[in-house]
Order: structure tokens, then sequence, then C-alpha cells
């Protein structure tokens, strides 16, 4: 029992470790911090960003966003 | 066979929730253990939506019109998701990348349902709120709320293609970058080849 629990535990240890973790130089600390929060359940993050983006073009764009919508709407 | 399409079913729908809320453990899993039997249910998902598209697209309910249709958008969204993979690979080949073809595919084509979120989402609004949108407050509102939720998605999108090619490529976040400064280009050529086609006006990628 407590074999296999160990050969469950080094197969997990070894795929975790198979691909070194990222590190962009200085800014690692924050980069850390950042993906921390899009590991699991990133979708608080993701709306507050798409929220800021969408806040940016209407102050940019104003009423003129319709027009990109109407394009957007006709993508498919 | 019949076991493995059973197996790889309950791993497709285990790994659909997963996608949403545990993305990078979800992915690991998937380049991982996964079976290139899923990329059939993925398949079948996206038959389902091709399906509806057609008629929405034809507007006209002739049997040899959406037929025609369905040919054309199944066709070159297989031929885009082959493409996509073979450029990855190749442009992940020239920056040392690991892995295999297997992980890529099955990475990819999970990759493939926040677009098909997207696209179901804009071909039911066309059908209920079709468009040209005007500049009144509800217009604008609609608008925002319709941003709002595709940048959700596209972010999403971009998460697990990079989860796609870090798992599947072994590569780090600069040869990610590097990977796609390669790809991006080809790929703007191809959708706009597939816009000038009449095919797709936001590639299915």
């Amino acid at each position: 029992m407590t074999d296999t629990v160990y050969h469950k535990f080094v197969k997990r240890w070894e795929e975790i470790t198979d691909i070194p973790p990222q590190t962009v130089g200085p800014l690692t600390p924050y980069y850390k911090r950042t993906v921390k929060r899009l590991k699991v359940m990133p979708w608080p993050m993701l709306v507050m960003s798409s929220l800021l983006i969408v806040s940016g073009l209407y102050v940019f764009f104003g009423s003129t966003i319709t027009l990109l919508v109407s394009v957007l709407q006709r993508g498919f | 066979m019949g076991n493995r399409l059973l197996v790889s079913g309950i791993s497709f729908g285990r790994n659909c929730i997963g996608i949403v809320t545990r993305p990078y453990e979800t992915y690991r899993r998937i380049v991982e253990h996964g079976s290139l039997l899923e990329l059939a249910y993925i398949g079948v998902v996206l038959t389902m939506y091709f399906v509806v598209a057609s008629i929405v697209k034809t507007s006209l309910l002739w049997p040899f019109l959406l037929t025609r249709q369905f040919i054309v958008l199944t066709s070159a969204t297989a031929l885009t998701f082959l493409f996509v993979v073979a450029l990855f690979r190749i442009a992940g080949n020239l920056v040392g990348a690991k892995g295999t073809l297997r992980g890529l595919a099955l990475g990819w084509g999970y990759s493939l349902l926040p677009t098909l979120a997207w696209f179901w989402m804009t071909s039911l609004l066309y059908i209920f709120l079709p468009p040209p949108r005007t500049t009144s407050s509800q217009g604008v509102a609609f608008s925002i709320v319709y941003l709002l939720v595709s940048a959700t998605l596209l972010f999403w999108k971009v998460i697990l293609s990079y989860l796609a090619l870090r798992f599947s490529l072994r590569l780090d976040l600069g040869k990610i970058i590097l990977v796609c400064a390669m790809v991006f280009p080809v790929l703007g050529f191809y959708t706009l080849l597939m816009y000038r086609l009449g095919i797709f006006r936001v590639p299915f990628i």
C-alpha cells in the first residue's frame, strides 16, 4: 500500500518537475504572483482584464464601439 | 473499442470542466495522458456548431446550399487545425522543442473550445439580436457586454494556447514568443485567404 502511494508520488513528482520553472529575470516574483491567479479559476482575473480593456476602448472611441461590434457580429 | 470510446468520453467531459476551473493542471494531464480519441469528441462538438452555422449563414433551407456550406466550414476548420498544428511543430523544432505531436494536437484541439464558445455566442446573437448596433444607450450597453465577453474568451484562449505550447513542446516563455512571432504572420496570410474565399471572416483558429 505504502509502496503504491510512494510510486504514485514519485511519478507525479517527475511529471511536475519535467519542465523547468519559468523565470523572467527581475520580474519573476511579479510573474509568479500573476500566474498563480491564472492556474486555478482564472475567471475573476480574466473578467477584470477584459473590463479594463473594454473601458479603455469606450473612453477612447465612445459610442463608435458599436461599429466594431456590428463588424464582429458578422464575423462567424 | 467501445470501452476506449467511453473512457475518452469521460476524460473529455472531465477535461472540459478542468480547462474552465483548473486550466494549468488539466492541460498537463491532457498533454501527458490524453487520448487521440478525445479529438473525435471535439470534432463532434464542432460539427454540431457547423450544422447550426450553416443554417444561419445560408439563411435558406435549401439542402444543396446547406450541405455545401456545412462541408466548406468543416473542411476549412479541419484543414486549419492540421495547418496550425504543423506550423507550431515546425516552428517549435526550429527553436529546439521536444515533446510529441500527439500532445500538441490534443492541446491545440482543446484550445478550440473557447473559439467555439465565441462562435456559438456570435451566431446565436446574430439570430436574436442581428447587427447593426445603433449608438443608442441600449446599443452601447449591448456592445460593452459583447466586447467584455469576447475579450474574456480571447484571454482564455490565449492561456490555453500558451499551455498547449508550454506542455506539448516543452518551451519556455521566451521560446513561445519566438514561435508565435514565426507562426502569426503565416496565420495572418491564411486568415486573409479564408476571408477572400468567403469561408470565415474571423478565423476559426
